[in-house]
């Protein structure tokens, strides 16, 4: 075998990643694998290719409830932000052919979670915040820490405005809730007076605002999106 | 269950956490956790186990955000394979004893096909790996899935279908490239 490893083609390699992918090798390979994944990119395509094949019987595997301390312990293990390098995520090219698919795929999203979630008993609230421009925001809220994770789907910036998330509860009174980015999610802290009313049905909705945010307690420019929370 | 329906959105938090957006990192955690915990959990067979496994993956997940490309990969397949690769190196590095009840032919016959009640729920990637998988001999799909599922060697799988290591070995082998060319076709 060794005097093939650098015919990244052969198919002695195509089937020593299937066997990796498969799950049906000894520690000693798997690691002498994985060894090989690191330094050679044609073999780890390899191996990509079948994980990509096998990946979808997965599927198959229900889902289990997690314990919401596994989050925390993780959470604080996280304390180094890995080093971005320059990719295709920082193409605006990337960004834009999502923005259409992703507006459309934020309700299929929210949809999913209904069936991700039915074993569970803590069900996350969620909101997809469709606009008619394809704007899109995804918040979900962690009511342990009484937060909500707000992730811009297929926001386009506008470089005078900035978005700001508001909370319409059941009496139609909007609540200020803070502001958005247009390039990366953000966790916004749900102040105690509101959190009682962060509920199912309550709608999320993100208008346009100069710098800084509404300078009222409502929203002053154009609303670009709104959803319901549901609980699934 | 389809988190394919998620993609773009796993895909979009991907590349965030390449950023080191914790809150995309919680998006992707909230859309998978359930479903990575329940793949982890199947292969190690034991909840703290499969909790320890699950932090692993994420704090892999948060490291290796940027190696994701979504010209080549699916983020659900991306991140099932971080699982289950995980949860296998653990199973390896605890050298447990592997599930022991014998193949034969009658367990590959009463193995249970969940595509027949599930198909409404199954993503089209599932549906045509399970069309592939059914031209395979019955006895070989066992062996494939007792790999996939439980994490079984191919020592564990020539003891519970009681062959010579050597032939369990080819029969895998022959089932994995019958199987790629009936999915490449």
């Amino acid at each position: 075998m060794s005097d093939i490893t650098h015919q990244p083609d052969a198919p002695e390699d195509d089937l020593l990643a299937a066997e990796y992918a498969l799950g049906v090798l000894s520690g000693e390979e798997r690691s002498a694998i994985e060894q090989r994944i690191r330094r050679e990119p044609t073999f780890a395509l390899l191996v990509e290719a079948w994980e990509q094949r096998l990946a979808p019987w997965a599927e198959d595997i229900d889902a289990a409830a997690v314990s919401p301390a596994i989050w925390e312990r993780l959470a604080a293990r996280l304390s180094n932000k890995p080093t971005a390098n320059a990719g295709w995520w920082q193409s605006l090219a990337f960004w834009r052919a999502l923005t259409a698919a992703t507006a459309a795929l934020a309700a299929a999203c929210v949809g999913a979670l209904i069936l991700v979630n039915t074993t569970l008993r803590q069900l996350p609230l969620v909101a997809a915040i469709d606009g008619a421009a394809g704007h899109a925001f995804v918040a979900t809220v962690d009511e342990r820490h009484r937060t909500i994770a707000v992730l811009p789907a297929a926001f386009v910036a506008d470089p005078t405005r900035v978005p700001e998330l508001w909370l319409i509860p059941s009496d139609g009174k909007p609540r200020a809730l803070g502001l958005l980015q247009a390039d990366h999610a953000v966790t916004i802290p749900i102040p105690a007076d509101l959190a009682v009313l962060i509920t199912r049905e309550s709608v999320l909705a993100v208008s346009l605002e100069p710098p800084g945010g509404s300078p009222s307690s409502s929203p002053t420019g154009p609303v670009i999106g709104q959803g319901a929370l549901t609980n699934l | 269950m389809d988190l394919e329906a998620n993609r773009s959105i796993i895909a979009a938090a991907l590349a965030r956490i390449a950023y080191g957006d914790r809150a995309a990192l919680q998006t992707v955690y909230q859309l998978t956790s359930a479903k990575l915990f329940g793949i982890c959990l199947r292969i190690l067979g034991e909840r703290g186990a499969a909790e320890d496994v699950l932090q692993e993956v994420f704090v892999t997940v948060w490291r290796k955000a940027a190696d994701f490309d979504p010209s080549r990969a699916s983020p659900v397949a991306w991140l099932t394979a971080i699982a289950r690769n995980r949860a296998i190196d653990q199973l390896r590095a605890e050298r447990r004893a592997p599930r022991a009840a014998p193949i034969d032919a009658a367990a590959a016959i009463s193995d249970p096909e969940p595509i027949a009640d599930r198909a409404m729920e199954q993503s089209e990637a599932n549906q045509r790996l399970h069309r592939c998988l059914d031209s395979l001999d019955a006895l070989d799909r066992t062996a494939l899935r007792a790999a996939f599922f439980d994490g079984n060697t191919y020592e564990a799988l020539a003891a519970r279908m009681n062959v010579p290591l050597g032939t369990m070995k080819s029969r895998i082998r022959r089932a994995l490239l019958k199987l790629k060319s009936c999915l490449e076709r």
